[in-house]
C-alpha cells in the first residue's frame, strides 16, 4: 500500500467539537418568526372506520390557529403514487398523508393541529372528536391469511397484499441429488432502531412567491423531494435537512406523511409550522421491523456441501402497504450471504395486519437472510455430527473466486471469509471456550460459543427491485449517481458540498480527508457544508443516507471532485509561477515547484486572484475555482439492470464479518449474558478507522440488543403493550459488552480507493451468532433458538416447555 | 398565571416569566435559547436532555421550571471555557464517542457528573454511572472509552 498522509488515520473529527458542546444543529432547534406547533392526532383504534371528525371545539380554543382534517386533506392534497416498495401491488390503493375513511393500525395520524404553543396545541387536540365504527382486529399473520379474517383493505379482497419470489440455479435438480435434506422453521420479530431524535419537521410557505421551504430530517431526500411534488403539487421548494439525531432506516419512508401533513398546514394557515414528534408516538407509528416466518429446507451432500436452498416466507408488514415488499426485496442484497451455494428459491406473502406499517430498519431484510444461512448451517452440521465452522468452511466462496458472481447477479468485489472465520475461532480461543465449557457443565454453568459469518452489502442500485416485479412501472434510477462540489475560497480554504445527507456517520470528517490525501492540503483547511440543501447539494439516485451508500457514492465523488479541484489549482498556479502543472506540487497552503521549493504561490493568493482579478487568469482558464464532480459507479455492468433470469445486482461492494459470541445462559431464569463478542471484520481500505470502528460497535450493540429481547409487543387486542424505550428493553451501558475487532482489510478493486461499506454491517449477523451460542451453551437440554428474540422468557420457555 | 423564575444558568443570571407547567427541558430550550438540551422521550428514560441543577445530575423533563427558581444549572453549553473545550468533552471528541450528537450533551453531563464524583471509577462504575442516559448509535463502547480516558485529567483536578 502507498504511503498515505490522512487515509486510514483516525484524525481529529470536525463534528464532534459542536456536538460535545451542544452546538449541533438539529430540526427542532430551528424556529422561525410566528411559527406555529404542529401536533398529530392519532387513531386510538387498531383498526376502525372514521364516521366524523369534528375540530370545531378545539378550533375555539385561544391560541389554535387550523386543523386539518381528513377532509381538508382528502381536498388540498393528492394520494401518494406507490413508489418502488409497493411496486408489487395488484391493484391500486390510495394512501395519503392521514387516514382518510379508515384506520389500519393504533396511532395512525388522522388530523393536524396548529396552535401558537405546544402546550395550547396538545390540551386541543383533545377536543376533536373523532367517531369510530370499531372493526374487528387481526395481529397475527397467519390469522390474517385465513379467508374469514377481517381485511384491511377491501380493494385486494385479501390480507395477502403480495404473493411472489425469485429462483435462481436449478433448485429442483439440487434437491433431487441431494444425499440430505435438512429443514428448519425459524421467525423474526418486530422492533426497531428509535433513533434519539425522533421524527420532524419545519414548514414555511410564502403564497405570493408561492415557495415552500421545509426543514426536516429524513435520510432520503428523494423520498421528501418526491412526496411534496406528488402530494401538493408544488413547483417550487426547497427542502434541507440539517443535522440528523440517527436514522438507521426509520427516517426514510413514513416521515413523507408528516412532511406532507407539516407542509400542507403551513400553506392553509401562512405561518411556518413546527411538528416534533414525541416518544410515544415515535413507539407507535414511526415504522417498525417486519415480523417474519421462514420455513427453510437444504439440500445438502454427506460432505456439508449445500446444493440449494429453498424458502417460504411469511411477512407481517402491519396496516399498510406502501413498504409491502421492502423485507422481501432486500433479501437478494445477501440471498447467497458468504456461500458458493449455485441454486435457491425464496417465495413470499407480504400479509397486512393492524400493527404498525413496516420500514427499513439497520439492514432490513439482510438480518434475516444471514439468520437464515447461519441457523441452518448449524442444523447441517448437527444433522452431519460436523462442526459448524467446518460446515461453513466447506461451503464459503474461497479467496482465489473473486470477483466472485453469485448466482443472483450480485458480483462479490474482494475478500477472504476462511480467514474471517478462522481468525474469529482464533481470537475468541474457541478451543479454550469449549474446554471451559465441559469444567462450567459439571458447576452447572451453561457457557456456549457461537460463531458465524456474514455479508454488509454496500452501494444501493435501485433497479434492484425490478428483478422481482419485471411489469412494474416507474422504477427508480439503475446505478447510483452523486456529485460533490468543491471549491478554493478565495480564503485558500477549501469548502466541500456533498450530495447526500449524514445521519451522524461522520461524512465531513472522512471526505475531509479524502480531500485532503487527493488535493495535498491539510483536513483543517477543508470545511464541509453540515447541511444539505435540495437548492445546492449536487445529487441524485445515490444521494441517500441509506444503503450503505456513502462509501461508494460520496467518496467516489469527493475523491474525483478533488482530482479535477487540483488540476485546476494547478494550472492556475502554473500560469502564475510560469511553469507547467506537472512540475507542481500542493502542500498544505502551498502550491510549489517539485525542482525548487522557493518557486511558489499560496492557496490563499490563489484563491484572491481567481475571483479578484482576470488579468491573472489564461484566457483557456474559466474564473473561479470549483468544481462539480458526479460520481457513477464505473463497474456497474454486468447485472446493473436485471437480465431475463432476474440476474441483477443489488449492491456493489460486499465487505464481510465473521462474529464470535460466549454466552452464559442461566437455566434458572433464562437470562443470557454475553461474556465475550470478538469480531473479524473486512471493511475495505478503511479511511478512518474511529469512525468504522464506531459503526461496527453501534451496529453490533443493537443486534444484540434485538437478539437478547428488545422489540414491540402488541396485545390481541391491538393494543401496543411497548409504548417506551424502557418497555421496548433498549440495552444501556449495563447490556452491551464490551465488543473486540480485529480489522482485515481487503480492498475493493471496484471503489476509487479500495474502501468498501461499514454501516448497519454488525447487526447483520449478531442475531444469528447469538442463536449459535446459546443453543451451544444449552445442548444438553436440546434447546434450539428459532425464534427471535432469545428473551429470558423465551428461554425459560424453551428450557421448560 | 405565569410565574416568576429567576436562575442561574452557566453562569449567566436569567429572570423569566413561566407557565407553571412547563418543563425545563422546554424552558432551557425555547425560553433561554439553549438548544443543547436534546430531547428524545420526555419521560426520563433517555438521558439526552441531562443537566446539573445544584451541581447534582437532573433529566430536565422530569423537573419543573417554576422549581428552578433561584437555583444553579449547567447545560452542556455552559462546560467550555473561553472556546476551550473541557477535558470530558475533549475526551469525547478524542475517542469518537458520538456519532449523530443527540445523546451526547447529556452523555458529556453524565460522564461529568460521575468523574466529578470519583474521579478513579472502574470501568464497572461508569457503565452504571451512564445507565440513565440512552444511545442508539454508538454502542456505547467509544463512550466508556472516553470516560475512562477523561478521568485521569479529573485525578489532576
Amino acid at each position: 500500500m502507498t504511503e498515505t498522509k490522512y487515509l486510514g488515520k483516525t484524525i481529529r473529527s470536525k463534528e464532534g467539537p459542536r456536538h460535545v458542546s451542544g452546538r449541533g444543529q438539529f430540526t427542532d432547534d430551528f424556529t422561525l418568526p410566528g411559527m406555529l406547533h404542529g401536533i398529530v392526532l392519532r387513531s386510538t383504534y387498531p383498526h376502525a372506520r372514521i364516521l366524523k371528525v369534528d375540530a370545531q371545539e378545539a378550533l375555539e380554543v385561544p391560541g389554535v390557529v387550523a386543523v386539518v382534517t381528513p377532509d381538508v386533506v382528502k381536498q388540498k392534497t393528492r394520494p401518494f403514487k406507490p413508489g418502488r416498495y409497493a411496486a408489487g401491488l395488484r391493484k391500486p390503493v390510495t394512501e395519503y398523508a392521514t387516514a382518510i375513511d379508515k384506520v389500519r393500525y393504533l396511532g395512525e395520524p388522522i388530523a393536524m393541529l396548529a396552535a401558537q404553543s405546544r402546550s395550547i396545541a396538545e390540551d386541543a387536540l383533545e377536543l376533536i372528536s373523532v367517531e369510530y365504527e370499531p372493526l374487528p382486529t387481526v395481529m397475527d399473520s397467519r390469522e390474517a391469511m385465513e379467508s374469514s379474517a377481517p381485511l384491511l383493505f377491501e380493494e385486494l379482497g385479501s390480507n395477502v397484499a403480495w404473493k411472489g419470489g425469485v429462483s435462481y440455479g436449478d433448485v429442483e435438480e439440487a434437491f433431487q441429488s441431494a444425499d440430505r435434506l435438512v429443514r428448519e422453521s425459524l421467525k423474526t420479530h418486530r422492533y426497531s432502531s428509535t433513533p434519539l431524535e425522533p421524527l420532524g419537521c419545519l414548514a414555511s410557505f410564502d403564497a405570493v412567491s408561492h415557495q415552500l421551504d421545509v426543514w426536516c430530517n429524513g435520510q432520503n431526500p428523494e423520498v421528501v423531494y418526491d412526496a411534496l411534488s406528488e402530494a401538493l403539487s408544488l413547483e417550487d421548494y426547497r427542502v434541507v435537512i440539517p443535522d440528523i439525531g440517527g436514522g438507521f432506516g426509520q427516517k426514510i419512508h413514513l416521515i413523507r406523511k408528516y412532511i406532507v401533513l407539516t407542509s400542507l398546514m403551513a400553506l392553509q394557515t401562512g405561518r411556518p409550522v413546527k411538528w416534533i414528534e414525541d416518544r410515544s408516538e415515535h413507539m407507535l407509528a414511526a415504522g417498525q421491523s417486519c415480523g417474519m416466518e421462514f420455513d427453510v429446507e437444504a439440500a445438502i451432500k454427506e460432505d456439508g456441501t449445500v446444493l440449494g436452498l429453498s424458502i417460504q416466507e411469511i411477512d407481517d408488514v402491519g396496516g399498510s402497504v406502501s413498504t409491502l415488499t421492502i423485507h422481501f426485496t432486500n433479501k437478494l442484497n445477501n440471498l447467497f450471504s458468504t456461500y458458493k451455494v449455485k441454486s435457491l428459491r425464496l417465495e413470499g406473502q407480504a400479509v397486512v395486519t393492524n400493527k404498525c406499517p413496516v420500514v427499513p430498519n439497520r439492514g432490513i431484510g439482510k438480518p434475516s437472510m444471514c439468520f437464515i444461512w447461519e441457523r441452518i448451517m448449524d442444523r447441517i452440521a448437527e444433522e452431519l455430527g460436523m462442526s459448524p465452522a467446518d460446515v461453513r468452511l466447506v461451503n464459503l466462496v474461497q479467496p482465489d473466486e473473486f470477483p466472485y458472481q453469485a448466482p443472483n447477479g450480485n458480483v462479490y468485489d474482494s475478500g477472504d471469509y476462511p480467514e474471517l472465520l478462522k481468525r474469529a475461532l482464533k481470537n475468541v480461543e474457541f478451543e479454550k471456550v469449549k474446554a471451559g465449557q465441559t469444567k462450567a457443565r459439571k458447576e452447572g454453568r451453561y457457557i456456549g460459543v457461537g460463531v458465524v459469518v456474514g455479508l454488509e452489502p454496500g452501494g444501493r442500485n435501485a433497479a434492484r427491485d425490478m428483478a422481482i416485479f419485471p411489469d412494474a412501472k416507474e422504477m427508480p434510477g439503475a446505478g447510483g449517481v452523486e456529485g460533490a462540489t468543491l471549491k478554493l475560497e478565495r480564503n485558500g480554504t477549501i469548502t466541500v458540498v456533498l450530495g447526500a445527507p449524514s445521519c451522524g456517520q461522520f461524512h465531513e470528517t472522512t471526505t475531509s480527508q479524502v480531500v485532503a490525501e487527493a488535493l495535498g492540503v491539510s483536513p483543517e483547511q477543508i470545511n464541509v457544508v453540515s447541511s444539505w440543501d435540495s437548492r445546492l447539494s449536487p445529487w441524485g439516485v445515490g444521494s441517500s443516507n441509506t444503503g450503505n451508500n456513502f462509501h461508494l457514492y460520496d467518496i467516489g465523488a469527493v475523491h474525483g471532485a478533488s482530482l479535477q479541484l487540483r488540476e485546476k489549482i494547478l494550472k492556475l498556479a502554473s500560469h502564475i509561477l510560469s511553469t507547467v502543472p506537472e512540475e507542481l506540487t500542493i502542500e498544505g497552503d502551498l502550491v510549489s515547484s517539485k525542482e525548487s521549493a522557493d518557486q511558489n504561490v499560496t492557496l490563499k493568493r490563489l484563491g484572491k486572484l481567481a475571483y479578484g482579478n482576470q488579468s491573472y487568469i489564461p484566457e483557456d482558464v474559466e474564473g473561479g475555482l470549483e468544481t462539480t464532480y458526479y460520481y457513477k459507479f464505473p463497474h456497474a455492468e454486468p447485472f446493473m439492470l436485471p437480465d431475463k433470469q432476474g440476474r441483477v445486482r443489488a449492491q456493489f461492494t460486499f465487505s464481510a464479518a465473521a462474529h464470535a459470541a460466549v454466552v452464559e445462559v442461566d437455566i434458572e431464569t433464562g437470562r443470557t449474558q454475553v461474556v465475550r463478542y470478538v469480531i473479524v471484520s473486512d471493511n475495505g481500505t478503511i479511511i478512518n478507522p474511529g469512525v468504522v470502528d464506531g459503526q461496527i460497535y453501534g451496529s453490533v450493540a443493537h443486534g444484540i440488543s434485538v437478539a437478547l429481547g428488545e422489540g414491540f409487543v402488541y396485545d390481541s387486542e391491538g393494543q401496543l403493550l411497548t409504548l417506551t424505550l424502557t418497555d421496548c428493553s433498549k440495552a444501556s451501558t449495563m447490556e452491551i459488552p464490551e465488543v473486540e475487532i480485529e480489522h482485515y482489510q481487503v480492498p475493493s478493486p471496484f471503489s476509487a480507493l479500495g474502501q468498501k461499506a461499514a454501516g448497519e454491517g454488525a447487526a447483520i449477523p449478531s442475531p444469528a451468532a447469538l442463536a449459535s451460542a446459546i443453543e451451544d451453551a444449552l445442548h444438553p437440554f436440546g434447546v434450539k433458538p428459532r425464534d427471535l428474540p432469545f428473551s429470558s422468557e423465551a428461554i425459560w420457555g424453551l428450557l421448560n416447555p | 398565571m405565569k410565574q416568576l423564575v429567576c436562575v442561574t444558568i452557566n453562569g449567566q443570571r436569567y429572570r423569566e416569566e413561566v407557565d407553571p407547567r412547563m418543563l425545563l427541558s422546554f424552558f432551557l430550550r425555547e425560553q433561554v435559547g439553549l438548544t443543547g438540551t436534546h430531547i428524545g422521550c420526555i419521560v426520563g428514560e433517555c438521558g439526552a436532555c441531562s443537566v446539573l441543577l445544584e451541581g447534582q445530575l437532573v433529566k430536565s423533563c422530569l423537573v419543573l421550571a417554576v422549581r428552578v427558581h433561584e437555583k444553579e444549572i449547567v447545560t452542556v453549553e455552559g462546560l467550555a471555557t473561553e472556546g476551550t473545550l473541557h477535558p470530558i468533552q475533549e475526551a469525547f471528541v478524542e475517542h469518537y464517542a458520538l456519532q449523530c450528537g443527540y445523546c451526547t450533551s447529556g452523555m458529556v453531563l453524565a460522564g461529568h457528573h460521575l468523574l466529578t464524583k470519583n474521579p478513579n471509577a472502574s470501568e464497572k462504575e461508569i457503565r452504571q454511572g451512564l445507565a440513565g442516559n440512552l444511545c442508539m448509535c454508538t454502542g456505547y463502547t467509544q463512550i466508556i472509552k472516553a470516560v475512562t480516558a477523561a478521568g485521569k485529567e479529573y485525578k489532576k483536578g
